[in-house]
């Protein structure tokens, strides 16, 4: 039987490219963590679509850290020309947001000056490692949901033989 | 280390870590009230993963806290799902949870999400935190099921490996 575990880089980069582009843009963004999980989700469809072999939920955890890492290289090279826009957005929303509450914490205009490291290299930097682990632990709980979630198609397709991703992992005994 | 001493320190540092990361969220505001630099640090390591538009923030301290509701809502429902854990099958043996189950969880933030996204209608922050809160109640029943898996497998390629280097 000839049984093939796929490459992990292919679904992980289009996984991670996805994700970074959308949680990158302004406005599109507004789905926080979610994209980065749906990211996750597609690298592990990409991942059973290619596989031949039983893909466990620790295949998903692997491909989906690699599409966090990917999405946060992603997500910072798209935030750069963007940046600009988001702080324009956020001093908008504040604006807005004075309109609505008459007690606004004392020196709220001052906020963005104070966020005016944004533009550093220094932030940059941080933006990028904060956005690595984050996107990291995200990315590979999208994975593990995306391994359990597209499995079952993978049974059926494969129902000849090859795996039945095992929904649980009752198999392993300690 | 035993396989249990294991899943059991990935459950411990999971718990943890879910409890720094919501405190942290709190933190960011109440530091904000007391005017210290590092405010800005917190919301700035919550920025890649949150919008943070403040009208759609909880406030605590007079000050918006690090995330929006529907962040809020999801983190404290994967630290709810943390807890009840090791009450399920799932501590003994890791299983991951059905499709059917993580489809039903994601009606009630799905909808609302996408009716918010349509204009249809705007719910409150409340509504925006309780349907969080549902979908990331079977979080962690993924993530840790997943960081067991792999850690066992690992144990498990390593002893097939010595297996087959004792045969040889």
């Amino acid at each position: 039987m000839n049984e093939r575990r796929p490459g992990m880089f292919v679904p992980a980069l289009i996984g991670g490219v996805t994700a970074g582009i959308l949680s990158g843009i302004p406005i599109v963004n507004c789905l926080c963590c979610l994209w980065i999980i749906g990211g996750g989700l597609l690298a592990a469809y990409f991942l059973t679509r290619e596989s031949s072999v039983n893909l466990t939920a620790g295949d998903g955890a692997i491909v989906g850290v690699f599409t966090g890492i990917i999405a946060a290289i992603v997500e910072t090279l798209v935030n750069i020309p963007f940046r600009a826009v988001n702080e324009k957005l956020s001093q908008e929303m504040m604006d807005r947001f004075s309109q609505f509450y008459d007690e606004m914490p004392s020196g709220w205009e001052s906020w963005f000056e104070e966020g005016s490291f944004e533009g550093s290299i220094i932030w940059t930097i941080l933006w990028f490692a904060v956005s690595v682990i984050i996107f990291s632990a995200l990315g590979a709980l999208g994975g593990i949901i995306g391994i359990s979630l597209f499995k079952k198609k993978k049974a059926v397709q494969n129902a000849e033989g090859v795996g039945n991703v095992s929904e649980d992992t009752s198999d392993r005994k300690s | 280390m035993t396989v249990k001493t294991k899943l059991g320190l990935i459950y411990v540092i999971t718990l943890a870590g879910i409890i720094t990361w919501i405190a942290a969220v709190f933190l960011a505001a109440y530091l904000k009230s007391q005017s210290s630099p590092l405010s800005g640090f917190i919301y700035a390591i919550f920025s890649p993963t949150c919008h943070q538009i403040p009208s759609r923030c909880f406030t605590a301290f007079g000050y918006p806290v690090a995330v929006c509701a529907r962040c809020l809502g999801i983190y404290f429902g994967f630290l709810f799902g943390t807890f009840i854990f090791p009450f399920t099958k799932g501590f003994a043996e890791p299983t991951l949870p059905p499709a059917k189950t993580f489809i039903l969880v994601s009606i009630p933030i799905s909808v609302d999400t996408a009716g918010n996204l349509l204009g249809i209608w705007t719910s409150s922050d409340w509504v925006r935190c309780l349907t969080g809160n549902v979908w990331g109640l079977i979080l962690p029943f993924y993530f840790l099921a997943g960081l067991s898996d792999f850690l066992l497998r690992k144990k498990k390629a390593i002893a097939s490996k010595d297996g087959m280097g004792e045969s040889t």
